[in-house]
């Protein structure tokens, strides 16, 4: 090893070496020609094209559950058509900041884009003529798929009566709940209308039969925590956040009423309610312990609970939404995709002509029922016999057809740009209004009321802020 | 003094050159495409409007601008008040003569310092958790933790840290991290205070405290001065921490500093308008809290030459 140079410190070349070199190579260090190699290097494999895009049309999709459904169709498409497609999978974020950060500086992105319900809403901020996607009102009414697909699942991707997006999804959300553990108790679900009655049936597992001094069960999984249970429920009994017009609709009378109820399952005497929360390895745990014994279980959700818990096949079984108020709705919503067309694609005809072939396509709606457990939004599919196949994993029920038979109550979502800060305003209300009543022993929903219309109030000013403030948004209302 | 030769001049704008372009590419536009931005509202690209100072009044008027400004200054004032100090303490434990395994203490104390925010961030998610985070698991085998929780907060109610405590834990995660580091400042300066000075006060009868007070503190002043400011300026701009821990989504605002409400402006809500004014509003206060200790250093070191 050399020596290291007594003045600088620095490891000259070593002898042998440095007689080989020409004069002006050893004026540097070795560690000197270390680093200038690597920059070198790193240099030139910035040059290397890594991204071929060796199709005519790129299409961009945020979900890993999606890709393989989606692949077949692909394939399918890319042997009859001239025009060729690629299909890029980038998750959630990716696909979020690549779309976004086009459509900001108005560079090109994918030719065709599926979104999420939750991010979809921030594309339609600005003027309809400035939204990045390719407004597609006249082709959806021109080929009447306006009448065809279910039009809840067109709402969210709408916006000042344009739409954006074809819808892919419904998704329903009917409430799935341990069977093996509410026989054990010999409970009967049937008799399950309100959410009053639901807490009344499954009061019984809530005994201490282990002599833990805590409850075995607990009938219900929530906590006002989780922003997309609490839209939900705001949604099946209350007005949900915003309305048609795209104002916020948080601080009504429904809506103080669904918050109170949501809150006194959490508190007091007659709590039903545990923190187990979906997609992370504590509410995993608890889940399969048993801990709670209903979830709130969107069609999409079954396909989940079957790759996440195998083990618990055989042991759920779904049933409606109970609702709010007797005669009131039995369904709500959760999640929603669309696939949209950015302006920036050279082809829009032909990028049309493939978001119809794969989402409107038998073939796909049989690979999203078998392999995601989704409902067709195209009604001709729902008679489909596949819908009626009793279910192993549910206890052989044909959950299909009963999620197909309450898409007539699934709830409206209208869109805004404020989505994510109205959901987040609405479960910071209801917190806020679990923390009061945590702190004032105040448990029965009719007392919570009042301090739930002053929670919901100081949410909808923030949310109501915010929409007065755009700008574009006032030009064109 | 010569004036420079013209040949002189151009050799100076050339080699300059370089760094005053970075400057104006890396500093200067940016600055004044800030100061346009926060403005103005867009849309992207595609859709401006200009709307004078509003974005800037709407901030001040914006109760979780003030939330964030309140959970900014608590944090900071806990990072002056108790991370300094604590720092300054454990480095005179540290600078003691005859210390055996000082090198060990010093790394064991630094070390946080090397698992970096963001994991630590990811690490405080999993201490902290409500009902299988290691903290409560802890605090509950301990006898008559769990009764006194359960008295507290009503029956089978975890700690909840992340939940409501949100500050506190920050401010946990945030000592456990800086403390070490600032000690190293701290330590280098105390091993350069003049030991003849402190032999000089101990034969004048000086106590321990007096020592510090009158010999030590004096001689480590500019060293505390650069860490004072070196701290506020950090968390002022506090960030990523509380925003990994929260998940980027805070309870009730709970946790949301500053520069997390200039996040959300620009990149939740899109306004970057918005955005920059809060940019502004931040790079005001920090460019006159740095004003006001060079002014404070300038005036005392005139003092200390009269």
């Amino acid at each position: 090893m050399p020596n290291s140079d007594e003045n600088t410190g620095q490891h000259p070349i070593p002898n042998g070496l440095a007689e080989r070199l020409p004069p002006w190579m050893t004026g540097f260090s070795l560690g000197s020609w270390v680093i200038f190699i690597i920059g070198a290097v790193s240099a030139l494999i910035l040059f290397i094209p890594r991204d071929h895009i060796d199709a005519d049309m790129s299409f961009w999709i945020f979900s890993r559950e999606h890709e393989p459904m989606y692949a077949p169709i692909v394939e399918d498409w890319n042997a009859t058509h001239d025009t060729t497609i690629k299909m890029s999978m980038l998750g959630m974020a990716g696909l979020e900041q690549r779309m976004f950060n086009g459509f900001r500086g108005g560079l090109p992105t994918a030719d065709i884009i599926e979104a999420e319900y939750r991010h979809a809403g921030r594309a339609f901020a600005g003027p309809i003529d400035a939204i990045g996607f390719l407004d597609l009102t006249d082709r959806i009414k021109a080929e009447g798929l306006d009448e065809s697909i279910i039009s809840t699942s067109f709402t969210p991707w709408t916006t000042r009566g344009h739409i954006f997006g074809l819808p892919h999804d419904v998704h329903p959300v009917l409430l799935a709940y341990r069977a093996d553990i509410i026989e054990q108790y010999g409970i009967d679900v049937s008799t399950i209308e309100t959410w009053d009655d639901f807490a009344e049936v499954f009061r019984p597992i809530m005994a201490d039969n282990n002599g833990d001094g805590k409850p075995d069960h607990y009938p219900l999984a929530f906590w006002p925590w989780q922003d997309d249970k609490v839209e939900l429920l705001l949604y099946q009994g209350g007005t949900g956040l915003f309305d048609a017009n795209g104002q916020p609709n948080i601080n009504t009378p429904e809506n103080a009423r669904v918050l109170a109820t949501m809150v006194s399952w959490c508190v007091g005497p007659d709590r039903i309610a545990y923190d187990v929360r979906d997609f992370e390895d504590n509410g995993n745990k608890l889940k399969r312990e048993g801990l709670t014994a209903a979830y709130f279980t969107p069609d999409w959700m079954c396909g989940v609970w079957k790759n996440q818990f195998p083990d618990m096949a055989g042991k759920l079984q779904i049933i409606p939404l109970p609702a709010f108020e007797p005669g009131g709705r039995r369904a709500s919503v959760w999640g929603g995709t669309m696939t949209g067309i950015p302006k920036t694609c050279e082809n829009p005809d032909e990028a049309w002509e493939f978001v119809k072939h794969i989402y409107l396509s038998p073939d796909l709606a049989e690979q999203l029922w078998h392999a995601g457990d989704i409902v067709s939004p195209v009604k001709a599919m729902w008679d489909n016999p596949m819908y009626d196949e009793p279910d192993e994993y549910f206890r052989g029920q044909r959950k299909g057809r009963l999620y197909i038979d309450h898409i007539p109550q699934v709830p409206p979502r209208y869109p805004s740009p404020y989505n994510l800060a109205a959901r987040r305003s609405v479960r910071d209300a209801a917190l806020k209004l679990l923390e009061y009543a945590q702190d004032n022993d105040v448990f029965d929903k009719e007392s919570l009321i009042p301090r739930a219309e002053k929670v919901l109030d100081e949410a909808q000013r923030h949310i109501k802020r915010l929409v007065d403030r755009n700008v574009f948004l006032k030009e064109e209302n | 003094m010569a004036r420079a030769s013209v040949a002189e001049q151009r050799a100076a704008w050339i080699l300059l050159s370089p760094f005053v372009l970075a400057a104006v590419v890396f500093f200067l536009y940016p600055l004044v495409e800030s100061a346009r931005l926060a403005m103005t509202q867009s849309f992207g690209a595609n859709a401006t409007r200009p709307v004078g100072m509003s974005n800037f009044s709407s901030v001040l008027t914006d109760p979780i601008f003030w939330i964030a400004t309140q959970n900014t200054v608590i944090l900071t004032a806990a990072s002056l008040l108790v991370v300094l100090p604590m720092s300054l303490g454990l480095a005179l434990l540290l600078n003691r003569p005859n210390l055996k395994c000082r090198a060990l203490y010093r790394l064991v104390i630094f070390m946080p310092q090397m698992v970096g925010l963001v994991f630590a961030g990811f690490i405080a998610t999993v201490f902290f958790a409500k009902d299988t985070g290691f903290v409560n698991q802890l605090l509950t085998q301990i006898p008559g933790v769990n009764t006194l929780l359960h008295n507290l907060f009503g029956f089978d109610v975890q700690f909840p840290w992340l939940d409501r405590h949100v500050l506190l834990t920050v401010f946990i995660i945030n000592l456990w991290l800086w403390v070490g580091f600032n000690m190293v400042y701290f330590l280098a300066a105390l091993q350069s205070v003049d030991k003849s000075l402190v032999e000089a006060a101990t034969i004048d009868g000086a106590g321990p405290f007096q020592r510090f007070k009158n010999v030590t503190l004096p001689a480590i002043k500019s060293v505390t001065a650069f860490v004072f400011l070196l701290a506020f300026i950090g968390s002022m701009q506090l960030f990523e921490l509380p925003y990994i821990m929260l998940n980027g989504d805070p309870p009730q605002n709970r946790g949301v500093t500053i520069v997390w409400y200039l996040y959300q402006q620009g990149f939740e809500i899109d306004d970057l308008g918005m955005a920059s004014a809060v940019g502004w509003i931040l790079g005001i206060v920090l460019i006159g809290a740095a004003f006001v200790q060079f002014a404070s250093a300038r005036h005392e070191s005139r003092e200390a030459r009269l």
